[in-house]
C-alpha cells in the first residue's frame, strides 16, 4: 500500500475515527469553556464570559495619552457623552416654535429626565439621562432684562406656551443666548434640540429605544424626531452588528456550499470542507472568548473571514481528487497521491495567510491586533484539521459512493466544461502575447499609482450606517439645521510656569507699594507686612502666598480696632496676588480665547463653540441693559468674577465648570461641527495649530483637543501608519518564505507579482472613485497580501513540477493550465463569492471588507493567471537556468 | 448621616435650653410656624459672619466670606396669629475672594408679592435689580438656595405631621403649586426642645433624594438656639456646601436706612465686623 509522505496525514488514513473524534471533542471542549461562563457567570467566576464591546475608543488602548487626557478631562469638566435629540416640523411655519409642538416637547423633556436605571454594578446608584445637565427649554436659563432695569434668571420655558406669541417669545429669547443659539434651537428658529448627558454612553441605545416608542404617538402631527450624536451611533452599530453576524456568517456558508456542490456535485465530500469551517470558526471564536477578549467590531468579522478560508484548502484537495478519482478508481491511492503534492503548497499558502494577518499584530490597535492573532489561529487550525480530517473522511466514504465522482473526461483539458475552456484561453492568450500582458500590467500600475496618490484618509462612524438609516438621516437632517451635533473639545491649560518665589518678590513689592492709600493705619501695617514676606522661605510663589496669606489672617485676627482695617486691606491685597494665578478671569486670556473662537467660526465646518468668554460677555450685556455694544469681555479680571458671581445666582449654576474648572486655571472651548469627518476634524485641529502659532497665547497657555471626534482621528492616524507597518512587514515576510520555498530569488519575487498588481489596482480604484480610505479599507491592505499570494504559489509551484515533467514551458503550461489552473479559478471564486453575502451587510464596514475582498482575490486569482504565464515566457531562460532547478534543458518529450 | 450625628450631639447639650417645649399636642401648622421662627426670625434683627465652603463632587473647594445683616419689619415675636411674621430686610456683603470683595447682594422680602434684589457690582460700579420670581435659584453658586437663607412661606405648602419620636417631628411638606418648585415634596426634622429644623430632604416625583440640608452644630447666642453650622448637599450633582456662623449677634439695632441702594455703594463698615 502507498503510504502518503507526511506523518500527519499517514496517522490520518490509519484512524481516521480517532482524528474525527479529536477534532470534535476538541471544539466541543473550546467551546463549553467560552460558553458555560457566559450562562452561568456566578458559578465559574474564574472563566471568562462574553463580553461584547462596541466602543471605537477602545481602537486605542485605554493607556494611550490621548485617552487618558480625554478621561481626565471629561472627570474635570465634569462632561458626560451626549444623546442629541433633534425636533423638527416641517409643516408648521413657525417650525416647532408652535404651542403644541412646545407642549410635546414640554412632555418628552419631563419624559426624558426619568430615564434612569438602577446601577447593576452599584445598587445604590442608578445611570441613565444625567438630569441636572440636561439642555432642553424647560430646563435651562434664560438671561434677560425684566421691567425696569431688572436682569432676570430665569426658566427659558417654565411651562408649555399657550398661545403663538408665548411660542415666538420662547425663541426669540433663546436667540438672544449665544449658548443656545444654534444649539439648542437652530439658527433658522424653526427646530429644537435637547441634549441628553448619558452617566455611559453604552445606554445610549437604551435611552433612544425609550423616546422613539414614547414619541410613536407623534405621528400625523407634522413633528419628528430626530435622535444622533457619536455615542448613538456607536450603540447602534454595536447592536446591528450582532444581527449582521448572525446573516452573514450562515449566508456565507450557504453560499459556499451551493459553490462547491456546483464544482463537484457530491454532496458526501462537500460536507467535510463545511465541518472543518465550523468547526475552525467555532473554535477560534471559542478561543477568543475563554482568552478574556472582548468582541468587537474587528472581531465579530473573524468567522466571516475564517470560513472561506478554511474551506480553500479542502478545494485544492477535492479538486485535484474530483479531476484524479476517475483514473485510478482507488479512492486511498488517489488521496494519498493529492496529499503528497499539496502538503507543500497548502502548507505554505496557509502560512503566507497567516503572515498577512499575523502583521496585523504589529499595529498600534488593539482590536486590529487580536482580529489579526485569532484569525492566525483559525488558519493554522484550518490547515491541521483539512490536512487530516478531509483524507480521513474521504476514508469514510464506501468506494461504491464515490462511483461516477470526478471529471468526466480525463486529460481533456481544454475542452471539458466552460471553466477549462476560459482556463485555457486566458493560458493560451498570455503565452502568446507576454509582452502585451506586461504593457499593460504596466499601464496598470501606473493607474493605479495615480489612484492611490488621490486616496483620502478619512472615516467618520455616523457613515458606517447606510444613507437612509434614520442614524444617517438624522445626522443630515440636525447638521442641517444646527450648528452641529459632533462635539470636539479644546482644552486650554496653563504651561509649565517657571514661577519662582524669588522672580516674584519685586513685582509683590511693586504692586504693595502702588495699593498703599490714606487708610488709617496702612503705612505702618503694610511696613509689618513688608517684614512678613521678607521672613517667608518659599520655592514658589504659591507657595509664598500661602504662608503669607496665613500669617496676614492670623494678624488680622488679633488686629485692634484701629489697625482692623488696614490688616483687613493687607490680606485683601495677599489675596487678590493670590488670584493673580485664576487665569481665566484675566481679561487677556478670555480675550485671547474670543480671538480663537473666531478663528474657529470662520472656518465652514465649525457651527459655532461655546466656552466661558460666552457666559461672561452675555451676563456682562444683561447686566448693562441688554446693550449689545455690551456683550464684550469686561475689562478687570475683578469685573469678570463679580459678572460670573452673578451668573451663578440662577437655575444651573454649575453649568460653569463645563467651561474652566473651579481654580479657574485650565477652561475648554466645546465646538460644534457640522462634519465628523476624521478630514474635517483635521482640518480644525491643523487651522488652530496655525493660529496659535501665529497668535501666542498669553500666559504660556497650552492648548490640547479631546473628545470622541478627535479620537477618532487619532486611532485612524494610528491605523494609518500601522497598517503601513504592517503591509510593509508581511511583504517582506512573505517574499522572504517565497524565497526560502522556491529556494530562488526569481521566483521568489516573481510570486509577488500579481498579489502587488491586485492590491495596487484595488486601492488604486478605491483612490480614483473617490471613497475614503478609512478602517476596513486600510485593515484589509496586509492580510489581502496573505490572502492573495496563495494563487501564485500554487501556480508556479505547480509551474516547476510540470516543468520538469515535461520538459518545455510551453508543455508545462499547457498541464498547468489544466487542472492546477482549475484548482486556482475554483478557489478564486469560492472566495470571492464567500465573501459576498457581506453586501447583504447594512453595515457599511461590512459591505466595504466584501466588497473589497472579493475584488482583491478575484483580481489576484486573475492576475496570477495572466501575468505569471506572461513573465514566465518572458523570463523562461532565467528562470529555468537557474540552479536548484535540474533538468532546465530543451530535452522535448515527445 | 455623619452630619446629621454632630447635629444630634449638639443637640443634647441643647436639652437644657430655655426654649419652650410645647409638649406633643401641636398641630403641623404650629410646629412650621415655631420651626420658622426659630430658623429666620428670631431677634429684631441679627448679624452674622458667614464663611461659606462649596466643596464639589471631585473635592475641589471655593470659599466665599461674608457678613449677612437682617432686620425684621415686624416688631413682634409672638406666634399667635403668626405676628412675627413679616417681611425681611437682608444685607449680603462680600469680603473675600478679593475680587469679589464689596459686592452687596440685598434682599426685601415680601410676604405678599415678589422680593426686591440687588445687587451691586463694584468692579462695574453697577447696582442691579435682580429679578426675583423664582427662589428656588442658587444663593450665590452654592447649594443652598435663597429660599433656604430667606426663608420659605409657611402658606407655600401643606404641612402633615408623619412622626413624633422622643426628640424630632418629622413632617411632610407638600407644595401647593408644583410648577413653582423642582422638588415634589420635603420631609424636615424639627426637633422637640428648640423647634430648630435639624435636616430638610427634597424629594422629586420619583422618590429620589434631590438636596439635604442639615444643620451641623447649634449654639445658644444671647439666649437663642442658633443653628451656626450647616450644610446642604445636592445629590444630583455630588457638590455639597458648608456655612459656618461666627460673631452671631442678635438685637444690635441695625438701622431701616443701611438697607437701601444708598447703602450699597457706600457700606456700612461699622456694622459689618
Amino acid at each position: 500500500m502507498t503510504q502518503p509522505k507526511n506523518l500527519l496525514i499517514r496517522l490520518a488514513l490509519a484512524w481516521p475515527r480517532l482524528v474525527t473524534w479529536l477534532m470534535l471533542v476538541s471544539t466541543a471542549v473550546l467551546v463549553a469553556l467560552a460558553t458555560v461562563p457566559s450562562l452561568w457567570p456566578a458559578a465559574f467566576p474564574a472563566l471568562n464570559p462574553l463580553v461584547v464591546d462596541t466602543d471605537p475608543e477602545n481602537m486605542l488602548a485605554a493607556d494611550e495619552p490621548v485617552r487618558v487626557f480625554h478621561n481626565r478631562m471629561k472627570a474635570e469638566f465634569a462632561l458626560n457623552d451626549i444623546v442629541v435629540l433633534g425636533i423638527v416640523n416641517e409643516d408648521h411655519p413657525d417650525g416647532v416654535f408652535n404651542p403644541d409642538s412646545l407642549g410635546r416637547i414640554y412632555e418628552l423633556t419631563r419624559f426624558a429626565a426619568t430615564l434612569q436605571w438602577p446601577d447593576p454594578e452599584a445598587p445604590e446608584k442608578t445611570m441613565g439621562v444625567v438630569t441636572v445637565d440636561m439642555i432642553a427649554p424647560s430646563m435651562v436659563d434664560s438671561i434677560e432684562q425684566r421691567g425696569l432695569g431688572a436682569v432676570s434668571f430665569d426658566w427659558l420655558m417654565p411651562r408649555p406656551p399657550r398661545t403663538r406669541q408665548e411660542a415666538l417669545a420662547v425663541r426669540d429669547r433663546a436667540q438672544r443666548l449665544p449658548m443656545l443659539d444654534g444649539t439648542l434651537l437652530s439658527e433658522d428658529g424653526k427646530a429644537l434640540s435637547l441634549y441628553l448627558p448619558l452617566t455611559h454612553k453604552h445606554l445610549s441605545y437604551r435611552v433612544r429605544e425609550a423616546l422613539l416608542d414614547r414619541v410613536s404617538s407623534w405621528e400625523g402631527t407634522g413633528d419628528v424626531l430626530h435622535i444622533t450624536g457619536l455615542p448613538v451611533a456607536e450603540d447602534i452599530f454595536g447592536v446591528e452588528m450582532f444581527i449582521q453576524m448572525a446573516i452573514s456568517a450562515p449566508a456565507a456558508m450557504a453560499v459556499i456550499f451551493l459553490l462547491m456542490w456546483i464544482f463537484f456535485r457530491n454532496l458526501r465530500l462537500i460536507v467535510s470542507p463545511m465541518i472543518i469551517a465550523m468547526v475552525c470558526s467555532m473554535s477560534t471564536m471559542a478561543l477568543l472568548v475563554a482568552t478574556g477578549n472582548t468582541i468587537h467590531i474587528m472581531s465579530s468579522m473573524i468567522p466571516i473571514f475564517i470560513m472561506p478560508i478554511a474551506v480553500l484548502d479542502a478545494v485544492h484537495i477535492l479538486s485535484e481528487f474530483f479531476d484524479r478519482y476517475r483514473d485510478t478508481g482507488d479512492r486511498r491511492a488517489t488521496i494519498v497521491a493529492v496529499m503528497d503534492e499539496l502538503y507543500k503548497p497548502m502548507l505554505f499558502t496557509s502560512l503566507t495567510t497567516s503572515v498577512g494577518f499575523a502583521s496585523l499584530a504589529l499595529t498600534p490597535i488593539p482590536p486590529v491586533q487580536v482580529f489579526g492573532v485569532f484569525v492566525t489561529v483559525g488558519v493554522m487550525l484550518a490547515w491541521f484539521w483539512t490536512i487530516t480530517f478531509v483524507p480521513a473522511f474521504i476514508m469514510f466514504i464506501p468506494e461504491a459512493k464515490l462511483a461516477g465522482f470526478g471529471r468526466q473526461q480525463a486529460n481533456g483539458e481544454g475542452k471539458g466544461d466552460w471553466l477549462s475552456r476560459a482556463l485555457s484561453g486566458i493560458g493560451r492568450f498570455s503565452h502568446g502575447r507576454p509582452r502585451f500582458v506586461l504593457l499593460a500590467v504596466l499601464a496598470l500600475a501606473m493607474l493605479s499609482a495615480f489612484g492611490i496618490s488621490r486616496i483620502v484618509i478619512n472615516d467618520n462612524p455616523i457613515k458606517w450606517f447606510e444613507e437612509d438609516h434614520p442614524i444617517r438621516v438624522a445626522d443630515k437632517v440636525l447638521n442641517d439645521h444646527f450648528a452641529g451635533t459632533y462635539m470636539a473639545f479644546l482644552a486650554l491649560t496653563p504651561g509649565m510656569e517657571i514661577d519662582s518665589a524669588a522672580d516674584y518678590r519685586s513685582q509683590f513689592e511693586r504692586r504693595l507699594s502702588a495699593r498703599e492709600s490714606g487708610l488709617e493705619g496702612v503705612t505702618e501695617v503694610f511696613a509689618q507686612l513688608r517684614a512678613e514676606a521678607v521672613a517667608i522661605d518659599a520655592a514658589t510663589r504659591a507657595e509664598f502666598l500661602d504662608l503669607l496669606g496665613q500669617r496676614v489672617a492670623a494678624r488680622l485676627d488679633a488686629a485692634p480696632d484701629d489697625l482692623y482695617q488696614a490688616w483687613d486691606e493687607a490680606d485683601l491685597f495677599v489675596d487678590s496676588e493670590r488670584q493673580r494665578s485664576e487665569l481665566f478671569k484675566q481679561p487677556e486670556v478670555l480675550r485671547y480665547m474670543e480671538g480663537l473662537q473666531e478663528a474657529l467660526g470662520a472656518m465652514e465646518v465649525v457651527g459655532k463653540s461655546n466656552a466661558l468668554t460666552d457666559v461672561v460677555k452675555t451676563v456682562h450685556r444683561e447686566l448693562l441693559l441688554g446693550a449689545d455694544d455690551e456683550f464684550r469681555i469686561p475689562d478687570t479680571s475683578e469685573a469678570v468674577a463679580q459678572t460670573l458671581l452673578t451668573y451663578q445666582n440662577s437655575h444651573r449654576p454649575y453649568d460653569l465648570w463645563h467651561f474652566v474648572t473651579p481654580d479657574y486655571r485650565k477652561a475648554t472651548i466645546w465646538v460644534q461641527l457640522t462634519s465628523g469627518d476624521n478630514v474635517d476634524m483635521s482640518a480644525v485641529v491643523d487651522a488652530v495649530d496655525a493660529y496659535v502659532a501665529d497668535n501666542p497665547p498669553p500666559m504660556g497657555l497650552e492648548h490640547r483637543w479631546y473628545g470622541l471626534t478627535y479620537i477618532n482621528v487619532v486611532w485612524q492616524q494610528k491605523m494609518v501608519s500601522g497598517m503601513g507597518k504592517a503591509l510593509l512587514g508581511s511583504f517582506v515576510i512573505v517574499l522572504a518564505m517565497m524565497v526560502f520555498l522556491f529556494r530562488s530569488l526569481w521566483w521568489g519575487v516573481l510570486s509577488m507579482v500579481p498579489l502587488t498588481v491586485s492590491v495596487g489596482l484595488i486601492y488604486g480604484v478605491v483612490g480614483l472613485i473617490g471613497k475614503d480610505y478609512d478602517m476596513p479599507v486600510a485593515v484589509l491592505s496586509s492580510l489581502s497580501l496573505g490572502l492573495a499570494v496563495d494563487y501564485a504559489i500554487h501556480f508556479l509551484a505547480r509551474s516547476r513540477a510540470a516543468f520538469e515533467a515535461h520538459g518545455t514551458w510551453p508543455a508545462a503550461l499547457e498541464s498547468v493550465f489544466g487542472e492546477p489552473a482549475r484548482a486556482i479559478g475554483r478557489n478564486a471564486i469560492v472566495l470571492g463569492v464567500g465573501f459576498l453575502p457581506l453586501l447583504l451587510a447594512p453595515l457599511i464596514p461590512y459591505y466595504t471588507v466584501g466588497v473589497l475582498i472579493a475584488a482583491i482575490l478575484a483580481t489576484a486569482g486573475l492576475a496570477t493567471l495572466v501575468i505569471l504565464p506572461a513573465a514566465i515566457t518572458l523570463l523562461e531562460s532565467r528562470l529555468f537556468n537557474t540552479k536548484g532547478v535540474p533538468h532546465a534543458s530543451a530535452e522535448d518529450r515527445p | 448621616m455623619r452630619a446629621l450625628k454632630i447635629g444630634l450631639s449638639f443637640l443634647a447639650a441643647l436639652a437644657l435650653s430655655p426654649a419652650a417645649n410645647a409638649g406633643d399636642t401641636m398641630d403641623a401648622t404650629d410646629i412650621v410656624h415655631r420651626a420658622n421662627y426659630m430658623s429666620y426670625y428670631q431677634g429684631r434683627d441679627g448679624r452674622a459672619q458667614v464663611t461659606m465652603t462649596i466643596t464639589d463632587s471631585q473635592g475641589r473647594e471655593r470659599t466665599r466670606k461674608m457678613t449677612i445683616l437682617r432686620r425684621d419689619d415686624s416688631e413682634s415675636d409672638a406666634l399667635d396669629g403668626a405676628a412675627y411674621l413679616g417681611g425681611q430686610k437682608f444685607y449680603v456683603y462680600f469680603h473675600r475672594p478679593a475680587d469679589v470683595s464689596k459686592m452687596v447682594f440685598m434682599v426685601w422680602k415680601h410676604l405678599q408679592r415678589d422680593d426686591d434684589r440687588w445687587l451691586y457690582l463694584p468692579a462695574l460700579d453697577l447696582v442691579k435689580r435682580i429679578a426675583a420670581s423664582d427662589k428656588r435659584t442658587s444663593f450665590i453658586g452654592s447649594d443652598f438656595f435663597y429660599e433656604d437663607v430667606s426663608g420659605r412661606l409657611p402658606e407655600d405648602d401643606e404641612h402633615e405631621l408623619i412622626e413624633t419620636s422622643e426628640t424630632f417631628y418629622r413632617l411632610r411638606h407638600t407644595p401647593k403649586d408644583p410648577a413653582s418648585v423642582e422638588f415634589a415634596w420635603f420631609e424636615t426634622f424639627i426637633h422637640k426642645k428648640t423647634f430648630l429644623p435639624i435636616q430638610a430632604v427634597y424629594f422629586d416625583g420619583a422618590g429620589n433624594k434631590l438636596r439635604t440640608i442639615t444643620a451641623t452644630r447649634v449654639d445658644t447666642v444671647q439666649g437663642h438656639p442658633t443653628v451656626t453650622a450647616a450644610t446642604a448637599v445636592n445629590h444630583s450633582t455630588g457638590s455639597r456646601t458648608n456655612m459656618e456662623y461666627s460673631s452671631v449677634a442678635y438685637d444690635i439695632g441695625l438701622p431701616d436706612d443701611i438697607f437701601s441702594e444708598r447703602y450699597l455703594r457706600r457700606a456700612p463698615k461699622k456694622y459689618l465686623r
